[in-house]
């Protein structure tokens, strides 16, 4: 029984050898393949299906999903709940119609467990109740209902695993503890990891793909508490802790969630470890540090867990994360707290609220159980290429670099502006340009609006405006393709005047064709994004300012509040095969650059100098995030020195002002082997952008990318 | 006291992020020029004082513009690129019009200021713990520039250590422990007779030196390749430890298990491949090497 690690090292040994089975088992697929088996429940048999309205339709999916999901209680489990419908594995929920799926999930909010935890899901419930009241008769009425029955679902299904647990000899433990939570708030850490457990599991037995947040801030005091008593021992609260990770590596079936062989680990259930709570005082407790064992023994690697880290972060918490780290697998990636605070305020939030971020089960930053999150992707190379060069047709021209640079700024605005019209067309009745945002009915979605602040107190679902803040995020992809296509050009057409913009432009509509030498001068003289080298450095600093001022000019003056973001997450592969040869020496169809990491081959100076030139730009600027991804060859971080090294990257990290950082420590050729012997590799994760994936379950177009990721 | 900064050093490479030279993050100056004449020699390029040029067969796009640039017609073209060595004067005229960067000067000179300048780059992320390293070749073949060199960083605030053959002028060594943190001084062999086979000068000023180094209060890493069939005996390990346990100062050895790599580079240079895989010593050798010298209290590292 072998915990992978890509470093080679062998994993320590804390828990039973009854929880190492069952995680062991479930990473190797046996509860992924089972829920498989069941998709979704039918509602075929409902009279007048298609004459109810789409909220009785889903509350129908919920209700039936509730009263016929299968029971699974696992060999052993210390908490119970599961999530045994295979279709919510890939995103909807669990429900048909003559062989359809009725709707789709949600994704990319993490839940407000705080109120599970602290006042039980019973709150929740008379919060709806009195809010129903207020709303009777009006058009927020059959919402509110809807929360209702969904609540009712929640019971029904509880009932149902007490009435399982009550009749297995050996689980009057699991039974006991699942009497009181959710419903009513935990009185113990036991009960505590169980009713986020349950909460999760139900959540996502309905479809969706919540993240879990801040989970040692949520259960901290719960185990102090418990400590102190003399109530439970750390090694009986690490084994409980464990299985609430097992439990969530039930989906594990091997094939990718969005059939795009994008990897089996993507469910966005990411967790946030550490940092200041909203009083500014550091959170970091023993189930920190448990969490950290779990994760260094097991290697599980489906909650992406990321550490929030601050100028003060105590050395031996830095320490402990770069231990874990150094297995590989990416399983821990890192925040800077301090930056991302200040964004957050200058997004208009305030102090204590800002302090209270995690992500939204990727890494994009938001105030959990209050936020409805939505990013909107698009590829900035393609715009200089299609719109700013024109797709490279002779009669472009410009007369100096200002001019060329100028026009790709207006260029970038009409992108933004073209988002904002799309989500006006498809979220208001009021129609693009207007100033009144009045929202038009979407799908239903009741199940998540139950656990998002805001959505009950106005009678409001999640999609319709209802949560507390409500975010539209451009993010911009391709960031380094497109400074170092600008910064080429400048140097090439501009400085040394080797030819015109419009002779290279040919050169390019030829994707380079007999033009090798030029394009190795490009490629070898020339200092791109990611070597620390300030003038293109700079050029991503100024259009990563300019395009903030784009999106700061949007806010407000919409339903949403319009961040700006980074990221390609995998997109660099879709977008690959709609771009034409770049200016950067880069042909056509090549795979390019991932998040704010520089184009793939063009780093020279390695780890330190890649975060210099990320930092070099205003992250603070971007509230909802910036990824930087790192690679590390496990040779270089092992050892004393290599501990060491780890932790003072991450230092510098925070004192440069980084945003987030995802380092993965593995070796390309190790890649390069399981992709030959995928049977030896099975649970091998590596770190693909905001999520882990089992590489194995890659397509080989995406192992390939990860593998030119790691080659130096 | 201010150093002077305009004094010139000849460097093959600065690698920054470098975390195998010493504690922590460090950025690594590479000093061209080395007494020694290691038979497993991995950096060759480091050997000679002078300018030169290094050429990469591997990228060459065969544009044949170095031909038409070269005074003094070192490059032809006979369905192979081929550099005439003899001809070449290292001016760089060629690499600095190679596409491709196949042709590449090692040698650049360098001001202290200018290294200043790059070193000071990664000092977010030195840390307590990081800093800069002076290695080579043989750092102290610089003489008095790179002592100067310690010093300036010194000023600024950077950590520093050496990588040391321990072959230079004693003369330098007081104002060098003055101004360095950490010297990791090579050990090559104990045995004298094959210190000169394999590396061309005796050991006896080597271990001199490392003597007065620890005397003046040196804090001392050893680093001791291991050469199978070469130096992979008993009697060198145990030789190691007694020096180890001489030393007023010593943080530990490390054992560096010798690699095959220094060959390629020697290829770039002309020379022919002296890489050797039946010096690649055994997992066993590197076990049998750590008992030897834990036995001996010493630190392994």
């Amino acid at each position: 029984m072998i915990f992978y690690a890509p470093n080679g090292q062998r994993r320590p040994i804390r828990l039973s050898q009854e929880t190492r089975q069952f995680a062991y088992d479930s990473l190797n697929r046996k509860y992924g393949l089972e829920t498989q088996k069941t998709p979704a429940v039918a509602l075929d048999d409902t009279k007048n299906f298609e004459t109810l309205t789409p909220i009785e339709k889903y509350d129908l999916a919920i209700s039936k999903i509730a009263r016929e999901a299968p029971v699974r209680v696992c060999r052993g489990e210390l908490i119970s709940g599961a999530a045994t419908l295979g279709s919510a594995i890939h995103h909807s929920v669990p429900a048909t119609y003559r062989s359809e799926a009725i709707y789709t999930g949600v994704s990319h909010l993490t839940i407000d467990f705080e109120t599970v935890l602290r006042h039980g899901v019973g709150y929740i419930r008379g919060s709806a109740e009195q809010s129903l009241k207020k709303h009777l008769g009006s058009e927020r009425e059959p919402f509110l209902r809807s929360c209702l029955n969904c609540l009712d679902a929640f019971e029904v299904w509880h009932r149902r695993y007490l009435s399982a647990l009550e009749n297995i000899p050996d689980y009057e433990r699991n039974y006991k503890n699942l009497q009181r939570v959710p419903f009513e708030p935990a009185s113990n850490f036991y009960e505590a990891v169980q009713s986020i457990w349950f909460t999760f599991a139900f959540v996502r037995l309905c479809g969706n793909w919540p993240g879990i947040g801040r989970i040692d801030w949520l259960l901290g005091d719960f185990l102090k508490k418990d400590l102190r008593d003399g109530n439970l021992t750390l090694d009986e609260a690490r084994e409980i802790l464990a299985h609430f990770f097992i439990k969530g590596c039930e989906w594990i079936c091997g094939e990718s969630s969005f059939g795009n062989g994008s990897g089996d680990a993507q469910h966005y259930q990411n967790i946030l470890l550490g940092g200041i709570d909203e009083n500014g005082i550091d959170v970091t407790n023993e189930v920190t540090y448990l969490v950290l064992d779990i994760l260094e023994e097991l290697g599980i690697g489906d909650f992406p867990t990321t550490v929030r880290l601050n100028s003060q972060t105590d050395e031996k918490l830095l320490r402990r994360v770069s231990e874990v780290m150094r297995y590989g697998g990416g399983i821990l990636a890192v925040y800077n707290e301090e930056l991302i605070i200040q964004a957050l305020l200058k997004d208009g939030y305030n102090l204590s609220e800002a302090r209270k971020f995690a992500n939204d089960g990727c890494w994009e930053v938001q105030i959990p159980g209050k936020t409805y999150f939505t990013y909107i992707p698009f590829d900035s190379l393609q715009i200089l290429q299609r719109q700013t060069l024109d797709s490279y047709k002779n009669s472009i021209d410009y007369s100096d670099f200002e001019a060329l640079y100028s026009r790709y700024v207006n260029d970038l605005k009409k992108k933004i502006e073209a988002i904002l019209h799309d989500k006006q067309r498809l979220f208001t009745e009021s129609g693009v340009n207007t100033a009144v945002w009045k929202w038009k009915p979407q799908i239903p979605c009741t199940v998540v609006s139950l656990f998002e602040q805001g959505c009950i107190e106005k009678g409001v679902s999640y999609f319709e405006g209802g949560p507390v803040y409500n975010i539209c995020s451009p993010h911009i992809g391709g960031l380094a393709d497109t400074v170092n296509s600008l910064y080429t050009i400048k140097k090439l057409v501009f400085d040394e005047r080797r030819l015109t913009l419009r002779e290279f432009l040919k050169v390019l509509k030829n994707n380079w064709d007999g033009e090798e030498a030029l394009r190795m001068y490009v490629i070898n003289h020339y200092s791109f994004y990611g070597n620390d080298s300030d003038e293109a450095d700079l050029l991503a600093a100024r259009l990563l300012n300019d395009f903030a001022d784009i999106c700061n000019g949007i806010d407000g003056k919409c339903g949403y509040r319009f961040p700006a973001g980074v990221s390609t997450f995998g997109r660099q592969l879709e977008w690959a095969p709609d771009r034409l040869a770049s200016p950067h020496g880069k042909k056509a169809g090549d795979i390019l650059a991932a998040n704010c990491s520089p184009t793939p081959g063009s780093d020279r100076e390695g780890a330190t100098a890649i975060i210099r030139s990320y930092c070099k730009a205003d992250l603070s600027r971007l509230a909802t995030g910036s990824a930087l991804d790192v690679k590390l060859l496990p040779a270089s971080v092992s050892g004393e020195d290599g501990l060491q090294s780890l932790i003072s990257l991450m230092r510098g990290f925070v004192k440069l002002g980084g945003f987030f950082m995802q380092p993965d420590v593995v070796d390309a050729q190790i890649l390069r082997e399981a992709q030959e012997h995928p049977e030896n590799y099975q649970t091998l994760s590596v770190r693909v952008s905001g999520w882990n994936a089992r590489f194995v379950t890659l397509s080989r177009e995406w192992q390939n990318m990860v593998i030119e990721q790691n080659e130096h | 006291m201010n150093t002077k900064t305009d004094t010139q050093l000849t460097v093959t490479e600065i690698q920054r992020f470098c975390m195998h030279d010493g504690p922590g993050i460090r950025t690594t100056v590479f000093l061209k020029g080395c007494p020694l004449r290691c038979a497993w020699c991995h950096n060759p390029e480091t050997q000679k004082r002078e300018r030169e040029l290094l050429f990469y067969s591997n990228k060459c796009i065969g544009c044949g513009q170095c031909v038409k640039i070269c005074l003094n017609d070192a490059h032809s073209f006979n369905g192979n690129h081929t550099l005439d060595r003899e001809k070449c004067t290292a001016c760089g005229d060629c690499a600095k019009s190679c596409c491709s960067a196949a042709l590449e000067i090692c040698g650049k000179q360098y001001t202290i200021a200018n290294l200043l300048y790059v070193l000071e780059k990664d000092r977010a992320f030195y840390g307590d713990t990081g800093g800069i390293t002076l290695s080579g070749g043989e750092p102290f073949a610089q003489g008095c520039s790179a002592v100067t060199l310690l010093q300036a960083c010194k000023e600024t605030g950077l950590s520093t250590a050496i990588e040391t053959s321990g072959y230079f002028d004693p003369s330098l060594l007081e104002a060098a422990v003055q101004y360095t943190d950490l010297f990791l001084w090579d050990i090559k062999d104990t045995d004298d007779s094959r210190h000169i086979r394999y590396t061309g000068v005796t050991n006896i000023k080597i271990l001199n030196n490392l003597k007065l180094a620890s005397d003046l209060g040196a804090k001392i890493r050893l680093r001791c390749i291991l050469v199978n069939g070469v130096n992979t005996d008993r009697e060198h390990y145990r030789n190691i430890s007694d020096i180890a346990n001489s030393l007023s100062k010593c943080e530990g050895v490390e054992l560096l298990p010798y690699h095959a790599f220094g060959g390629t580079k020697a290829v770039f240079l002309g020379l022919a491949d002296n890489g050797k895989k039946e010096w690649i010593p055994t997992e066993q050798q590197l076990g049998t090497a750590k008992n030897i010298l834990h036995s001996y209290g010493i630190k392994v590292l």
